[in-house]
């Protein structure tokens, strides 16, 4: 019978240097990251957009741009978490953890513009960053859940495998 | 020479799936290691379902390639790790299939089959009755070649093949069934049993 040997696509080596880029840490930390910088970023523009009430048309044109790039790089940055390099358990707590150290700097950030400018962009982006922050929060502990569960089972196979 | 095709698994708990749960765990949790395991345990039998499919190195090969991108952006969402090995071989299908169809379209041919493609002929085979096994299952349709290959080369159980076809177990049990006797007789005709 035939063996899947280096002559062939499809070998054991060519397998092996496929996992290496699907499981790249640093793609998906990468993806993580334009999520969240995006995601400030667009909470940001449409805040101002949206609360500065005498804007140029040119200028509300241009923030209309750049708000609907911010939700496009989003929405990609989604899509590719979810398709092409979904995150692993221990994946998903770095990703929550980052993200609520990130929020939450945001969220600082944007107490203090409150504080200095009170203007009513600020606040929209304080309401902004507070939700964020909830849902990076929220994800952060369903991660963690996940993670805990799914390291127990590990344990109790370890030892039935150990067992037989 | 001859081969007994007796029933030799059964639809107990195979010896086997606490450790193939233990590695799909391993994986989901994102340990590097485990898909190093992952992939040395299951690279070379899923290659040769693939392989069986399509008669074909090259197309196995990029079959394979196929198969395990999916496999290593799906396994995290695997809901029973427990039945890594029916999802393993489903993947396998499902990638065969989606090759076919294309295949259909592309050619736009009516009666293509996936034996069609063309056919390998760097096999060394190492024993006479192996060889004769497998010329034989290659000379098989496509649902009786792959039904041996699933239950006897695979080790896979009948309800683990009627969960992986979408079937029913009975349905698995008569292609089963004909598939043996297609094979016995095929095998009778080139006098390999007697």
């Amino acid at each position: 019978m035939n063996t899947p040997t280096n002559m062939h696509a499809g070998s054991l080596e060519d397998i092996r240097r496929l996992a290496q880029g699907e499981l790249s840490i640093r793609a998906r930390i990468g993806y993580v990251s334009l999520l969240m910088v995006a995601a400030a970023m667009t909470a940001v523009v449409l805040s101002l957009w949206l609360t500065e009430p005498s804007l140029p048309a040119r200028t509300q044109a241009a923030f209309c741009v750049m708000s609907l790039i911010g939700c496009a790089w989003v929405s990609f940055a989604l899509w590719a978490l979810g398709a092409r390099r979904p995150l692993f358990a221990r994946d998903a707590v770095v990703a929550g953890t980052m993200a609520v150290v990130f929020t939450s700097v945001f969220v600082a950030g944007a107490i203090g513009a409150v504080i200095v400018s009170g203007a009513a962009a600020a606040f929209g982006v304080l309401a902004t960053g507070v939700g964020m922050l909830a849902i990076a929060v929220g994800r952060l502990i369903i991660a963690r859940r996940r993670f805990a569960a799914l390291a127990a089972r590990r344990e109790e196979l370890q030892r039935s495998v150990g067992r037989s | 020479m001859s081969h007994d095709f007796r029933v030799v698994n059964t639809e107990s708990k195979s010896p086997d799936t606490d450790a193939d749960e233990l590695l799909a765990i391993r994986c989901q949790l994102g340990e590097r290691a485990a898909f190093d395991a992952l992939i040395a345990r299951w690279h070379e039998p899923l290659w040769r379902y693939l392989r069986r499919l399509a008669n074909n190195d090259d197309v196995a090969g990029d079959l394979s390639q196929d198969t395990w991108v999916r496999v290593l952006r799906g396994i995290g969402s695997l809901r029973e790790p427990a039945k890594l090995r029916p999802w393993l071989f489903g993947i396998a299908r499902r990638v065969a299939m989606d090759r076919l169809r294309f295949e259909y379209v592309r050619r736009g041919a009516e009666d293509i089959e996936l034996e069609e493609l063309p056919a390998d002929d760097s096999t060394q085979d190492l024993e006479a009755d192996l060889a004769a096994i497998d010329s034989a299952l290659a000379g098989l349709p496509i649902t009786e070649r792959e039904m041996l290959t699933l239950f006897y080369l695979r080790e896979l159980s009948l309800a683990e093949i009627a969960a992986l076809l979408v079937v029913p177990l009975g349905t698995v049990k008569s292609r089963l069934h004909r598939a043996r006797r297609e094979l016995r007789h095929t095998l009778e005709t080139r006098g390999a049993i007697t």
